[in-house]
């Protein structure tokens, strides 16, 4: 389960995924309100791969990013009506507050609710096709292997780094149905040997469309320079210096490959 | 670029209230219920504020430090701490040790959804801070003197962090000064991310529309409005984007005044993090 920082590692059928997390910068690990998890599937045979983000003005925000990213890999259901099928991962959020003393703020608060943003991303590997699931500002980005500075074939939900605000629509730990429905996002998309996806939480999402749209992007180093959890907090330190916002960052990268690969390292 | 630094447990923001308890403040509220008075509004007002404050900074079963708040009452001839019961004259309280003393919490019930399509009664807990309360004059430029003292000491304890935000809560009659002037000297206080910003809110007993966050003074209804809008800060890029998400009428020159509304937006004002857009303030 996706819930300690650092590296993972995983060779599925065509896929390597490495993850990549750290805390907010002056909070702890325990602080830390991201979750991501991946899964091989069967039907079809492929991986499933989710990120969340507990949204910071909400309680027990990081027990429901972890629900909903649990609850999408564990699912076969990759459309709209996933999100109707939260049920079960609702009631066990409920279940774990229940019955403990909270002080009058703690169980006001609870009262609303948890809240996160989500992005789940299917990938069929006979077809070679993607399938993402998105509701907030976690966000998807295909890269290519092709040519000198690599292109970028799609970003989705937000496909521009000013379209991140501080007040998205997430998903709530209580049945919120009411709009919801309207709020979710998804897209398709086909894959060739060797494309990238990038699955990111908010302010690292944003900050690397940012390094694009101003002519720096980091595609390149993304795909052949990340591999070690240092390689990661380098980068983080150097965007800290360069416009990165302070926030819990996660970033987990997919390099897709037509047949088969065994565990190796990149 | 000012008003930029991060609001976090080791760099907290910080809200002082000033809130008028003159006499006047006995008369009735023009811009609500019948009968109500000035000073009822005001502590209904100062309660919900704090109440908020609380829920907002309130993580899991704790409470984060976000924020650090004062109260100042003025009435007669002098400007104190409000604080009552253990946080009493107290000028600067954390927010988590103003939630675990409200001076009483009561219980109010209220109708909620049962979640099978009815309504239900639901008990919920209302901590009470203040009491209406007036007696005398309406030394506010002696409130302003004493927010000026309290915000220039904050300043220098939190050279980097983000400006105090004042709020006045009044009804716009200041007896002991010129009330502009006082204003600007408590906005010139600053440290490395900008100066205190001031905000005003008018309880007057003028019925009429209220008026939120106007970019001018052309529509307030009397000297009083026109005087408070004046001494009251422009509101920073950020807060105009906040408020305008919250449905707020604001614009780019927007000033931090509020007539005859409740202004319980503006403790959002203030970045902490995400805050999800489907939570519907109270």
């Amino acid at each position: 389960m996706g819930t300690s920082c650092g590296e993972a590692r995983h060779a599925a059928n065509e896929c390597d995924i490495k993850v990549f997390c750290c805390p907010k910068l002056g909070n702890s690990l325990e602080e830390y309100e991201d979750a991501w998890a991946h899964r091989q599937t069967r039907t079809p045979v492929g991986i499933r791969v989710a990120v969340a983000d507990g949204a910071t003005e909400s309680s027990f925000a990081k027990l429901w990013a972890v629900l909903l990213a649990e609850s999408y890999v564990r699912s076969e259901l990759a459309g709209a009506e996933f999100f109707a099928r939260l049920k079960p991962a609702r009631r066990l959020w409920r279940r774990r507050l229940a019955g403990r003393p909270l002080p009058w703020f703690a169980s006001e608060k609870a009262e609303q609710g948890a809240f996160a943003a989500f992005l789940g991303v299917e990938i069929d590997a006979h077809k070679n096709r993607w399938t993402a699931l998105a509701v907030g500002d976690c966000c998807l980005m295909q890269v290519d292997d092709v040519g000198k500075g690599m292109r970028v074939l799609e970003m989705f939900p937000l496909q521009k780094s000013s379209q991140f605000t501080m007040s998205p629509y997430l998903i709530g730990s209580r049945s919120d149905s009411e709009s919801l429905n309207e709020r979710v996002q998804i897209s398709k998309g086909s894959l060739r040997d060797g494309d990238m996806l990038l699955l990111a939480t908010d302010a690292m999402a944003a900050w690397l469309l940012r390094q694009h749209e101003e002519g720096r992007p980091l595609w390149k180093w993304l795909y052949r320079k990340l591999g070690t959890p240092e390689s990661f907090a380098a980068m983080v330190a150097y965007g800290r210096k360069n416009g990165l916002r302070n926030d819990d960052f996660t970033l987990v990268r997919v390099i897709h490959h037509d047949s088969p690969v065994e565990a190796k390292e990149r | 670029m000012a008003y930029q630094a991060e609001i976090s447990r080791k760099n907290p923001g910080c809200f002082l209230f000033l809130v008028d308890q003159s006499e006047s403040m006995e008369d009735p509220f023009g811009g609500g219920e019948a009968g109500r008075r000035k000073a009822e509004e005001l502590a209904t007002i100062l309660n919900k504020l704090i109440h908020n404050l609380c829920i907002r900074c309130a993580k899991s079963d704790s409470i984060y430090d976000y924020f650090h708040v004062g109260v100042l009452g003025y009435s007669e001839a002098s400007c104190k701490p409000a604080f009552g019961g253990e946080l009493s004259g107290r000028s600067l309280v954390p927010i988590s040790e103003l939630a675990s003393k409200p001076l009483r919490i009561e219980d109010k019930v209220k109708k909620s959804d049962d979640g099978a399509g009815g309504v239900m009664d639901q008990t919920v807990k209302f901590p009470v801070w203040f009491d209406p309360y007036w007696k005398g004059g309406t030394p506010m430029c002696a409130a302003l003197k004493e927010a000026t003292k309290i915000t220039q000491t904050w300043c220098q304890e939190h050279p980097n962090g983000f400006p105090p935000i004042v709020i006045n809560i009044t009804d716009g009659e200041a007896t002991d000064g010129d009330l502009v002037a006082e204003a600007r000297k408590l906005a010139a206080v600053s440290g490395e991310d900008g100066s205190v910003l001031l905000f005003n809110i008018h309880l007057s007993s003028t019925a009429g529309p209220s008026i939120e966050l106007p970019g001018n003074g052309n529509k307030l209804p009397d000297q009083h409005a026109k005087q408070l809008f004046e001494a009251s800060s422009t509101l920073t890029p950020f807060m105009v984007a906040r408020a305008t998400e919250l449905g707020m009428p604001a614009e780019e020159n927007s000033r931090g005044f509020i007539f005859n509304a409740q202004p319980l937006h503006v403790i959002h004002f203030l970045d902490i993090g995400t805050r999800p857009a489907n939570v519907h303030l109270r």
